[in-house]
């Protein structure tokens, strides 16, 4: 699984470099983040957030992640 | 001096006069969770990690980072180089090289400046709770080679894997997170085996004129203390924090800086330029210009020196620790010794 997601990040390169894909992970939950291409954000699946990358800055600060609805959509829900 | 004796004089009448509860804005708020003493140390450091006492604003702070990114831009702080140097210093005494480096908040800027190749770093990893802060940081082109990368975070919500860097550094960050060991535990879970930990935080002796002044002004101008100026780890504690923290090898030394200014406000004003002003989460949002008028006039009258400038003390606790590894020395187990320590005195002489 942590493999797995590693390959993931690592295809998404061009959104964050891959220093920060290799080491980081969800600040609450210490899972592996996922890259989604559509939104711009890392998201953790084990707990359901997602965090901004703004100008190619991953803000992983817990108040800064967004709760994901169940379909997986980034919404505002807080 | 007249002026001094005159103040205390008044002390004394006002605190009768505390006795009876003035106004609800003013009271009197002698919670020792707030003092130095209790900080971390003692009884409290066992039931901060349990309560998760929450001492500072860390969504304030964040945002007096972002205005300190814009009031310190192009400029470059004696004070804070000075720390950021002697932490760095502090590599060339290392033997082993550390490939990957993560920086935490703080003065990032001056750290990525006066690294210049100490420590072997390949990838640094640069991370602030700030936006701006790390913006700033980031279009300060500096002619390096080191791959350097960037991230918004909270020390206290580390977003980094386990194992997986070989030296943290901190310059003057930490002292403003509310879980101090939490943090600590966290940079060394993120640490890899054998590597080390580096962090400069003010210790409580810091501001201690500005501390004296601010008191005596509200209780001459308002009747009654609010906590205008947070509480910091005591020395005592910065091994303490580290043991708990479970790093091995801890050392912790401490270094005192004593700046210059020609008065009170600049010193305000250089404190929000390194993003260093009151966070508290109960602190008393209204500073009335009486009040900061009154505070800066004893500051000057009870400080002052010759030449006219007032000086302001910053206690810099630096705080060192390993990740256990196989290559530390161990203590070995009680009474295995086969040498007494008698014999070993006879044989050098016995010159006490």
């Amino acid at each position: 699984m942590v493999r797995l997601s590693r390959v993931m990040l690592k295809e998404a390169g061009n959104a964050i470099d891959k220093t920060l894909s290799e080491i980081l992970v969800c600040p609450l939950s210490k899972q592996p983040l996922r890259v989604c291409e559509k939104t711009k954000s890392l998201v953790s699946d084990t707990i359901g957030v997602s965090f901004p990358i703004k100008d190619g800055i991953p803000c992983l600060v817990p108040k800064d992640g967004k709760i994901l609805e169940e379909d997986g959509d980034a919404s505002k829900a807080s | 001096m007249r002026r001094i004796n005159s103040l205390y004089g008044r002390i004394r009448i006002l605190k009768r006069v505390f006795e009876k509860p003035t106004k609800q804005s003013h009271a009197f708020l002698a919670s020792r969770s707030f003092s130095t003493e209790g900080g971390y140390g003692g009884e409290s450091q066992q039931n901060s990690s349990s309560s998760r006492v929450k001492i500072f604003d860390r969504e304030l702070k964040r945002v007096h980072r972002d205005r300190a990114a814009w009031l310190s831009r192009n400029k470059n702080d004696t004070f804070v180089d000075a720390v950021a140097e002697n932490l760095l210093d502090r590599l060339e005494d290392c033997k082993k090289s550390f490939p990957s480096a993560l920086c935490l908040g703080g003065s990032l800027g001056p750290v990525k400046r006066l690294l210049r190749g100490r420590g072997g770093i390949e990838k640094l990893i640069m991370m602030d709770t700030s936006h701006d802060m790390i913006k700033s940081c980031r279009d300060a082109q500096d002619d390096n080679s080191i791959d350097t990368s960037y991230l918004v975070g909270d020390e206290e919500f580390l977003p980094i894997k386990q194992s997986s860097v070989d030296l943290i550094i901190s310059s003057l960050g930490l002292h403003w997170t509310n879980d101090l060991p939490g943090s600590m535990i966290q940079c060394k879970l993120a640490l890899k085996p054998d590597g080390l930990f580096l962090a400069a935080i003010l210790g409580g002796e810091t501001l201690k004129e500005l501390r004296i002044a601010c008191t005596l002004a509200h209780m001459e101008r308002e009747g009654g203390i609010s906590p205008r100026l947070s509480p910091l780890a005591q020395v005592r504690d910065a091994g303490n924090l580290l043991t708990r923290a479970g790093f091995s090898l801890p050392g912790v030394d401490v270094d005192e800086y004593v700046v210059k200014y020609k008065s009170a406000l600049d010193l305000i004003e250089h404190l929000r330029a390194m993003g260093e002003t009151n966070a508290l989460l109960h602190r008393n949002k209204i500073l009335n210009r009486e009040t900061a008028l009154a505070t800066a006039a004893i500051y000057d009258s009870m400080f002052a020196t010759e030449d006219g400038t007032i000086p302001a003390t910053f206690q810099v606790i630096y705080m060192t620790g390993w990740k256990e590894h196989s290559s530390h020395p161990q203590a070995k187990r009680r009474g295995s010794a086969t040498v007494s320590f008698t014999d070993i005195h006879k044989q050098f002489g016995g010159q006490s």
